[in-house]
């Protein structure tokens, strides 16, 4: 760890206030991974937490002091997330603005979660379990919880316009990607009767999964206020089923018993076109994202081999975007969670 | 050829296999997945290297005809093609952004589908099938 890492001494003090007694000494170890905030565990002799911090001098989409909100608000929901402790600003105990949380042991590797024996019953409850984490989160009013980023009256629209802008950072003309994106504005659906409180980034990278299924839902930093449809259609994105094409929930299981679970404990289902649409609009962020890591490599921002890689990734969700215009595509994809719905 | 083979993409290949067969072996378990990307890119540069300038010269002719222009007079090559395809790349971005061709947005969506084709060929063989 640098010299920049947080001071141990003061972490330890922040949480004897926190848990109310004195942990002892703590060891923090920077967890590798994390685009754009610091994880690092927090160890002491008997137990252990974490922390998840700006870089210093970083700036973010979502506020961390924004997400220890969301957190408690998810918590208090009843969705499994590592209970949020404590928050500081920047120049507080941590260095950064920052929070501590528990830990929750797991993994959030999806291919591990899709392949190894030890995940075959957490395979089985995880499409319910996701279901119904997220019918929760769904009930969250956003306006409740101070600083959730607002989508304006048509989250459609908001978000054509963010992930439009988003590109536009990046030099690289992708006239595949432009082609959806202007389909996608051009066949909006209507907006939604609700708006509720969305994750964001909702798939089983940003899980904690152990062998008897969900532990917890993690990394609000995308969260906002929205179409609830936005997030069910980004978890189905074909670039999230690691080659488990036909079954378009997190390569996990089908969309028919997914959105049963998820009517059942208090989510409004989307119609299919509603949430073809998000599923589209799922790949095209998916593909601006690529776009976006690749030109952090390219400019110097943050040199690396795995993100120069992304850019060679975008052709994958532009592919999926034209198959899910229906013009476009010689014949619908099977396991396209909206393949009935875009016409 | 000026060079002793192996050639250009015989290199790489031999540089994917060592990262794949060993280095992904004695890498430290943090480490592994980094190493199968840079293993990976190994190939994906094999592969371009193999294709030749035969898909950017496709891609020249789909994105000026989509656009309306005529074929280039003469038969561009190098740094000429591809400043051609980058040129004719950002102005049918720009003009589908524009919305000036959204008459024919679905057609057009459904002939970039070649061009994609043509990136995943290289980047995700088997992709598209």
């Amino acid at each position: 760890m640098g010299a920049e890492g947080p001071d141990a001494g003061a972490v330890r003090e922040a949480l004897a206030e926190s848990v109310g007694d004195d942990p002892g000494p703590v060891r923090l170890r920077l967890v590798p991974g994390g685009a754009s905030r610091e994880t690092f565990l927090v160890e002491a002799s008997e137990r252990s937490w974490v922390l998840r911090r700006d870089p210093p001098g970083a700036q973010s989409f979502v506020p961390l002091r924004v997400e220890f909100g969301v957190a408690r608000a998810a918590l208090e929901s009843g969705v499994p997330v590592p209970a949020p402790l404590r928050f500081e600003p920047e120049g507080g105990r941590f260095g950064s603005a920052g929070y501590l949380m528990e830990r929750v042991d797991g993994t959030s590797v999806a291919p591990r979660i899709l392949r190894r024996d030890a995940y075959a019953d957490a395979r089985e409850r995880l499409p319910d379990e996701l279901a119904v984490a997220l019918a929760r989160i769904h009930s969250i009013e956003a306006g409740t919880v101070e600083g959730v980023p607002m989508s304006g009256e048509d989250p459609a629209v908001a978000a054509c316009e963010l992930w439009e802008a988003e590109l536009d950072r990046v030099s690289e003309p992708l006239p595949a990607l432009e082609a959806g994106l202007r389909w996608l504005r051009l066949n909006r659906p209507p907006p939604p009767g609700r708006q509720a409180l969305v994750h964001g980034d909702f798939r089983l990278g940003n899980v904690i999964v152990g062998e008897g299924g969900l532990a917890a839902v993690i990394d609000w930093e995308l969260c906002h206020a929205g179409d609830p449809a936005e997030d069910v259609g980004w978890l189905c994105i074909r670039s999230w089923r690691f080659g488990n094409d036909d079954l378009p929930v997190a390569g996990l299981g089908r969309l028919e018993g997914f959105l049963d679970s998820y009517a059942a404990a208090g989510g409004l289902p989307p119609d299919p076109a509603r949430l073809g649409w998000w599923e589209a609009m799922g790949n095209v962020k998916w593909a601006v994202i690529c776009a976006r890591q690749a030109d952090d490599h390219l400019t110097g921002r943050r040199r690396s081999h795995e993100l120069a890689s992304l850019g060679r990734r975008i052709c994958e969700p532009e592919w999926d975007l034209l198959e899910l215009m229906p013009a476009a595509s010689s014949a619908s994809r099977p396991g396209a969670a909206g393949s009935a719905g875009l016409a | 050829m000026t060079q002793d083979r192996p050639d250009a993409a015989e290199l790489l290949d031999a540089l994917a296999e060592f990262l794949y067969a060993d280095v992904r072996e004695w890498a430290p378990s943090e480490k592994r997945f980094q190493v199968l990307v840079a293993a990976n890119l190994c190939a994906i540069l094999g592969r371009e290297l193999r294709a030749g300038e035969g898909p950017l010269r496709d891609d020249l002719a789909l994105f000026r005809d989509l656009l309306g222009a005529s074929p280039p007079a003469a038969k561009l090559d190098g740094d000429e093609l591809r400043e051609a395809v980058q040129d004719a790349k950002s102005e049918l971005a720009r003009r589908i952004r524009a919305g000036e061709l959204d008459a024919e947005l679905s057609a057009i969506a459904g002939r970039l589908r070649d061009h994609v084709r043509r990136k995943l060929d290289v980047a995700r063989p088997g992709y598209a099938d």
